[in-house]
């Protein structure tokens, strides 16, 4: 390898030092933040271990894990099966494939909050869905949705993964890519199913992009604020409310800031067993 | 949160820059001491914080700043504006922060009244005493613009009214007229119904504090003004025989509200009303920002008496400005407050963020204002006492509990005491905390 020439290592300890500033000094801070009690004003008061054991005791924050957990499940399991089953759909060139999978892609272009605000129109209570509904003669199925706690959460859920499926679908496209056609063929020839193929042949090759669509996908679900405070802003009463969604309304709208950083500290050690979890056994099965 | 801004892109984006500021936030943990007063009385430039970041009065208070730099009395104005909800979450870094605006524009009551107990802002009681500006004020201003210690910290420039909103052409078409009783109020309700008109318009989507809006006017109606103040100051229980009156009262109303509005937020909300879908609107003055086509239709009662032996009272937030104590420019600040709240100015505003606020100084002529105005301007004038808004009268933590318990009441009312046990549970947590 070159040596790396000293001058290249003093620009890069520019990125470096903003680095360290404005994001690990911070998030080092919100560590301590979340043993204290602070409202932004005065010096934040050390309260130890409290915050979380409060924590451990507050419905709405029972409430918001429960929904985290469905959320992970929901949107990262509907997202990855759509999206790859549209890659396996869209990845022989045919006709007309570019155009389907612009297509599938473009909702991905729309912010968040544009995709949030878009879908409360669709679900308004004379919006497209309980028009459709009614026109299909399902009228006993017309609901207000965002209103009704029993279907808000997975109404905002659809919404996410009608524009993540584009995503995912996009990543697995180019692991189809790397997918040695020859290797499936001989499977076929040897009489391989076409299911034994997905699973034995073609699922193998694709263990680098599923270590990303995982990663992406448990971190996109953690961090998901913007469309659920679009839509229902975690309400009606907290049937909505995500781990983020709760943290941002105890630390900004009530400026609790030791409780919302200790919230927060909860969705990092979260995210971080997830992905060791999950890097730690890939690296493992690649050994 | 008795505001204007609502759910606008802006606020999202506000949202975003905010969580992104939770990183600049907690920098701040080491350097946010408030302690080292650094008092002067300098005539320098003075920085104005601002979070009405609606367009009409962003573009008011734009021209009343390029106005007072055209021919300063003091030091020239620098304003940054800023969206109200990241305002709100960056309040008390601003105040805390070791070069702090002179100015910001916020509200009356118990936020304005918490940072003064922790000496953050500026004392502005010679502005109320003598030749000041707001000396003639009223009494009931001063009261809400004191803090513990009997000084005043805060500006009131406008204010504004809550009532129930209705269009005068829709009850002549429904041969109705305005209850004078609450009788009369719900059997007017129940008429409607029977012609099927949504008594009651609501939008709780987003805006779920609007729900606080009738528990505040009920238990004001039911229990007065001084049991309500009270009661948001931790002195009574949510789950209190006075607060399960006012629900029977509230549930009274539960049939009559548009069954829309689960989904709507307020402004989503006046559409109905104004389609004649919906009758009747408790809602803010703010409404009429909201009623672009006929605003001389449009016309309000107060929510009628309940009890004849409770004095009477109305909602009315004020809206104004504080100073940090830590201004280096003091003279400045009071130069551009006295400006900001002489009745020129205030008359000025008022017309040009095309709002339906009203001035708090006696001085501005009424004369030019619609009589939708004039009316809210007696209603407030004649009523004995005057409370803000649930938020203002508490903490934006104690209104996240009211949101959550009044939205899960209006959709089951059978389940109010439990609901309120569990406000209750809640509201000690916000007031230990």
């Amino acid at each position: 390898m070159r040596r790396v020439p000293p001058l290249i290592w003093a620009f890069l300890l520019v990125p470096l030092a903003m680095e360290l500033a404005f994001v690990f000094w911070p998030a080092i801070n919100s560590f301590y933040i979340s043993l204290t009690k602070w409202n932004g004003v005065g010096a934040p008061e050390y309260v130890g271990l409290k915050n979380f054991q409060n924590l451990a005791a507050d419905p709405i924050f029972i409430q918001a894990l429960v929904n985290n957990v469905y959320w992970v499940i929901g949107f990262g399991g509907a997202s990855v099966v759509i999206g790859m089953l549209l890659a396996l759909a869209l990845n022989k060139p045919r006709r007309g494939v570019g155009f389907y999978r612009s297509a599938i892609y473009l909702p991905m272009v729309f912010s968040l909050t544009v995709t949030g605000l878009f879908w409360r129109l669709l679900y308004a209570p004379s919006g497209s869905v309980n028009g459709l509904l009614g026109l299909l003669g399902l009228g006993d199925w017309q609901k207000q949705w965002l209103a009704d706690p029993s279907t808000a959460l997975t109404a905002v859920l659809v919404a996410a993964v009608w524009r993540q499926c584009g995503y995912i679908m996009v990543l697995y496209l180019a692991g189809l890519k790397g997918v040695d056609p020859t290797l499936e063929e001989a499977a076929a020839v040897d009489g391989a199913s076409r299911w034994q193929r997905f699973w034995r042949i073609v699922m193998p090759q694709l263990r680098g992009v599923n270590a990303v669509v995982f990663a992406v996908t448990v971190i996109d679900s953690l961090r998901t604020f913007d469309i659920v405070w679009a839509m229902t802003q975690g309400g009606p009463y907290n049937s909505t409310q995500l781990l983020s969604t709760y943290m941002y309304q105890t630390a900004f709208t009530t400026v609790n800031l030791g409780y919302g950083s200790a919230i927060a500290v909860v969705i990092f050690l979260l995210a971080i067993v997830f992905i060791i979890g999950y890097l730690a056994r890939a690296s493992k099965t690649e050994d | 949160m008795a505001t204007k801004t609502e759910l606008t892109r802006r606020t999202f984006l506000s949202g975003a820059v905010a969580l992104g500021g939770v990183a600049a936030l907690a920098g701040c943990v080491t350097s946010g001491s408030s302690g080292g007063s650094t008092k002067g009385s300098g005539t320098g430039a003075i920085v104005f914080q601002n979070s009405e970041s609606d367009p009409d009065p962003k573009a008011a208070l734009t021209a009343l700043v390029k106005e007072y730099n055209a021919n300063p009395v003091g030091g020239k104005i620098t304003m940054n504006t800023v969206a109200t909800e990241q305002f709100r979450a960056q309040l008390s870094t601003y105040l805390t922060s070791s070069n702090p605006p002179d100015v910001l524009s916020w509200y009356a009551g118990s936020v304005a009244r918490d940072y003064a107990s922790k000496g953050l802002l500026l004392d502005l009681s010679e502005l109320w005493e003598g030749k000041g500006v707001a000396s003639k004020f009223s009494t009931a201003l001063k009261q809400l613009s004191s803090d513990d210690k009997g000084r005043q910290i805060f500006m009131p420039t406008d204010y504004y009214w809550w009532g129930v909103f209705y269009f005068k052409s829709n009850f002549k078409k429904w041969g109705v007229e305005v209850p004078t009783t609450w009788d009369e109020f719900i059997s007017l309700c129940d008429k409607l119904k029977g012609q099927g008109i949504n008594p009651l318009a609501q939008g709780l989507s987003t805006t779920p504090w609007m729900a606080s809006g009738w528990f505040d006017i009920l238990d004001l109606r039911v229990n007065g003004a001084q049991f309500h103040r009270e009661l948001l100051a931790g002195k009574h229980s949510f789950d209190s025989p006075e607060v399960k009156k006012v629900m029977k009262y509230y549930a009274q109303l539960v049939p009559y509200f548009d069954p829309n509005m689960g989904s709507y937020a307020w402004q989503d909300a006046v559409t109905p009303l104004v389609q004649g879908k919906d009758a009747m609107y408790l809602a803010g003055a703010f409404i009429s920002e909201n009623v672009t086509q006929n605003a001389d239709d449009l016309d309000f009662f107060s929510v009628p008496v309940i009890d004849k032996s409770i004095p009477s009272a109305e909602e009315a937030p004020t809206d104004g400005y504080f100073a940090s104590a830590h201004s280096k420019n003091k003279q400045s600040v009071m130069d551009f407050l006295t400006y900001m709240a002489s009745p020129k100015q205030q008359e000025e505003f008022i017309q040009k963020s095309k709002s339906s606020n009203l001035p708090t100084s006696p001085d501005v002529s009424t004369s030019n204002f619609s009589p939708l105005v004039q009316k809210g301007l007696k209603l407030l004038n004649e009523t004995k006492e005057i409370t803000q808004f649930f938020n203002r009268d508490s903490s934006d933590a104690l209104q996240t509990t009211a949101d959550t318990a009044l939205v899960k009441f209006l959709a089951t009312p059978k389940d109010v005491d439990q609901i309120l046990a569990d406000w209750q549970t809640a509201a000690k947590k916000v007031w230990n905390s």
